[in-house]
């Protein structure tokens, strides 16, 4: 499948894309998505059975594999279940459409006498006839309706069906791209300049080619690498090179002003409030830190290239690997593998590059493996984020005035930033506050950051919250309200105001003991269509460590397709997002990333996981879905930073929430 | 530069069988289990014996691989993930891991279940502090800490007295 067919011509899909039988029943479900652990092979079979009546055992889901599934833009955003997840349901709908008409011609009898159960279709005295029957010498065929489909899914899911790819992680059998064995396969390692676009000026390979197992040192123009027999090999030679590298200047272009919001009469706003603050906000430079590195394999033929790989961008994968092997589209296939949690990482494709640049010198299939490394010195990583907030509040304690002032780096790949309306939705997500401020006037300014960034887990929703929802809390306190109920006061829409009642709720917010060092601190989002509400409790020892003892969730997404799956993907966001908080910064001097170790990068342990992560889902099931992937990890920062405040008084706007950090904030004036 | 003939004959005990493998001397274990033996369920993550994706059991306790040269694993009784499972039927530890769904990419799990097996075999009774700390030793950034340490917990629970 090719072209190019987003936005609205999405809805003109053909069934035989999305949906077929096979001879011996199995039902292949077919989307451009892939899987990297957050469930949605799962989902997509959870709602094809519901759809279709198929047990999800019958049923075969082919995630991501470009000769096979219809074009997609990414996995990323939250939007598998949201958007594709809608058109498997269309299709899947319409295939049992189709079934039902196809039965009712051959027997005879109208639609409405006939019924779908487990694979078949049954109709009045007993009969019965199975789908592989029904499509035998005739594959489901025809254009998916536009528009809603005929969803004839329960209201609420009785149970939440284990992961399919449950069985193989825990066995071993699961097969991730440096798992890939191919006959005649060997190890590529390539070496690559500090910094992007770097010149290679001078190479000195006589050392490297003598090494054991060595069967190539490869040189095209700024790209060299290494094959060998043996990982280890092509490694140790590699490092054998004497590569001489010329870091051209970082581009002096790309700053790009976004206006997110300009009301009229701001000034007059802030000219009669009767309180008026201002703060800094810092967001580091933190990595995607997916606990398995890059890997990938290519095998590159005269006739044709396959890329066994981990990637969120499949097609765009090929396109970039046509293009560099002069080869068609059509001849480049992606094989997405079980992918280490990726979280934006997956959006370059640098192991897959150098793999097929490997292959296509040796003609063998090769496979690379970058190490930890290369994956804290060379890999894209979050943005910095700089937030400059002032707000006034008038003497009924009502927000009237707000302003925001953010630099940024850009949130996604390529030359340039991108259109406006690109930077509001990446680099300006979640920069206009979900509350009434009255008169508001939000700019974002978005250049290059000190390292390459790019695509990170919610994009740059998580930085911008750390900065209001902090900034919020501040604004309770200097005007004497509880965070709580100032929330509630300026917010306006019911799905918002539910999800912080809830935490409220669950947290006893109101009623609890209050005990030296401890404190509880909330933050909310709504993130593309999903609300979200967060409660942390902290406890903050004497020197200023701040431990995360327990969090309350609310989360409205709408239906949920997997409730287990869901909850998983909230409480690991929350996980994942409180290590960025407290933990996380990258080492950066003169443009380069001087992290190379988890030692010098110490994410979270099982050691600090919360006694408990309270999620409560209470999304009306007639809604439809809306994303889970991200939202979880939103708000976590600022409730964390929030609770800390309340614990001890510091106010710490500047991530991570280190214990100097906090003791330092603790000995300074409010 | 390391002269070219220096390879290792070694047998390993790996999973209840003997394998014999002629490697580069000084290979580290992982590559053996898994370029060799065709063993991937440990995994490379870091290579500096950090994140725990590549642990196996050596003579009942949990070891990072890719620390170990293959010429320490000798005389050792080697489990790997693909060992846990006994004809058919999985360890109580991956039972459990199913059971509470404590996963989501899985790059992690496998060192997880090692680390949990390994703790059970010597402590049948652990306290919830002392499965964090046996688990300590695996990153996971999908963060399915609390789901694992409930799934040691069940596993422990099921285990007969």
């Amino acid at each position: 499948m090719t072209g190019p067919t987003w936005g609205s011509a999405r809805s003109a899909e053909q069934l035989e894309q999305r949906v077929s039988v096979e001879a011996d029943g199995t039902v292949v479900i077919r989307s451009g998505k892939v899987e990297y652990g957050q469930g949605i092979r799962t989902g997509f079979a959870a709602i094809v059975a519901e759809e279709l009546d198929v047990s999800m055992d019958q049923m075969r889901v082919v995630l991501g594999e470009t000769d096979q599934v219809p074009w997609d833009m990414g996995t990323f955003g939250s939007m598998s279940t949201a958007v594709d997840g809608q058109q498997v349901r269309a299709a899947a709908s319409y295939a049992r459409t189709v079934l039902l008409e196809r039965a009712a011609a051959r027997w005879g009898v109208a639609v409405a006498q006939i019924d779908t159960k487990n694979g078949c279709v049954v109709g009045p005295g007993g009969r019965s006839i199975s789908y592989q029957e029904l499509t035998a010498g005739a594959p489901l065929t025809g254009v998916v309706p536009q528009g809603p489909p005929n969803s004839r899914s329960r209201a609420t899911m009785v149970d939440s069906p284990r992961r399919l790819e449950a069985r193989g992680i825990v066995t071993g059998s699961i097969q991730y791209p440096a798992d890939v064995r191919l006959p005649g396969m060997l190890r590529g390692y390539a070496l690559h300049g500090a910094s992007p676009g770097a010149r290679l000026v001078g190479l000195d390979d006589r050392d490297a080619r003598e090494m054991p197992g060595v069967v190539a040192v490869v040189r095209d123009q700024d790209f060299v690498g290494v094959v060998a027999r043996r990982d280890e090999q092509a490694l140790a030679a590699a490092r054998a090179l004497d590569a001489r590298w010329d870091s051209e200047p970082p581009k002096a272009a790309g700053l790009t002003d976004v206006l997110l919001r300009r009301d009229a009469d701001v000034e007059f706003a802030f000219a009669r409030a009767s309180l008026k603050l201002v703060a800094t906000y810092h967001v580091p430079h933190i990595a995607h830190g997916s606990i398995g590195p890059s890997a990938a394999v290519a095998d590159v033929r005269d006739g044709g290239t396959d890329l066994y790989v981990a990637t969120q961008r499949p097609f765009a994968m090929r396109d970039a690997v046509a293009k560099l092997l002069g080869q068609s589209v059509e001849r480049v296939r992606i094989h997405p593998q079980a992918m280490s949690g990726l979280y934006g990482r997956g959006n370059s494709g640098d192991a897959a590059i150098d793999a097929a640049r490997l292959s296509a010198a040796v003609r063998r299939p090769v496979l690379v493996q970058w190490t930890r490394e290369d994956e804290f010195r060379l890999s894209p990583h979050r943005p910095e984020l700089d937030a400059e907030l002032q707000a006034a509040v008038d003497s009924s304690g009502a927000i009237v005035g707000w302003r925001s002032e953010i630099r940024t780096n850009p949130h996604t790949y390529g030359d340039g930033p991108g259109s406006d309306t690109m930077v509001a939705m990446t680099s300006g997500r979640n920069a206009v506050p979900p509350y009434r401020l009255g008169r508001a006037d939000v700019l974002l300014h978005v250049a290059p950051g000190r390292v390459r960034t790019g695509a990170f887990r919610s994009l740059a929703a998580a930085p911008n919250v750390f900065a209001s929802e902090s900034f919020i809390d501040e604004l309770a306190r200097a005007s004497h309200q509880d965070p709580m109920a100032f929330r509630l006061r300026h917010v306006e829409d019911a799905r918002l105001r539910a999800v912080l009642e809830i935490v409220r709720e669950r947290s006893e917010w109101d009623s609890r003991a209050r005990i030296d060092g401890r404190g509880l601190g909330v933050a909310c989002a709504v993130y593309h269509g999903t609300y979200v509400a967060e409660v942390a409790e902290v406890v903050v020892a004497a020197g200023g460590g701040v431990r995360l003892t327990r969090v309350w969730c609310a989360v409205d997404a709408g239906r949920l397709v997997l409730p287990d799956g869901a909850r998983n993907q909230i409480e690991g966001s929350v996980q994942q997002s409180a290590s960025w908080t407290l933990l996380e910064e990258l080492g950066v001097r003169a443009g380069e990333v001087t992290t190379t170790t988890w030692r010098e990068y110490p994410i979270a342990t099982c050691l600090d996981a919360p006694q408990s992560i309270d999620v409560v889902f209470c999304g009306d099931a007639s809604t439809p879905s809306s994303g889970i992937g991200e939202p979880g990890s939103v708000p976590i920062a600022a409730a964390i930073a929030n609770a800390v405040c309340d614990a001890c008084g510091a106010r710490v706007r500047r991530l991570p929430l280190t214990a100097a950090a906090v003791d330092r904030a603790r000995k300074e004036p409010a | 530069v390391t002269p070219v003939d220096s390879t290792v004959h070694v047998r390993l005990r790996v999973n209840g069988e003997d394998r014999d493998v002629g490697v580069p001397r000084g290979t580290a274990l992982l590559g053996v289990l898994r370029d060799d033996l065709g063993l991937t369920a440990a995994r490379y993550g870091c290579g500096h014996g950090a994140c725990g994706s590549c642990y196996a059991m050596a003579d009942g306790r949990a070891v990072a691989t890719c620390m170990m040269p293959v010429e320490d694993a000798i005389g050792k009784e080697l489990t790997t993930v693909e060992g846990l499972a006994r004809s058919g039927t999985l360890h109580p530890v991956q039972q459990a891991f199913l059971d509470e769904d404590a996963m989501q990419c899985g790059y992690c799990t496998g060192g997880m279940l090692i680390s949990a097996a390994a703790l059970l075999a010597t402590n049948p009774t652990p306290t919830e502090l002392q499965i964090r700390t046996a688990l300590a030793a695996h990153l996971c950034r999908c963060g399915v800490y609390g789901r694992a340490i409930r799934a040691v917990q069940r596993a422990a629970a099921g285990l007969p007295r």
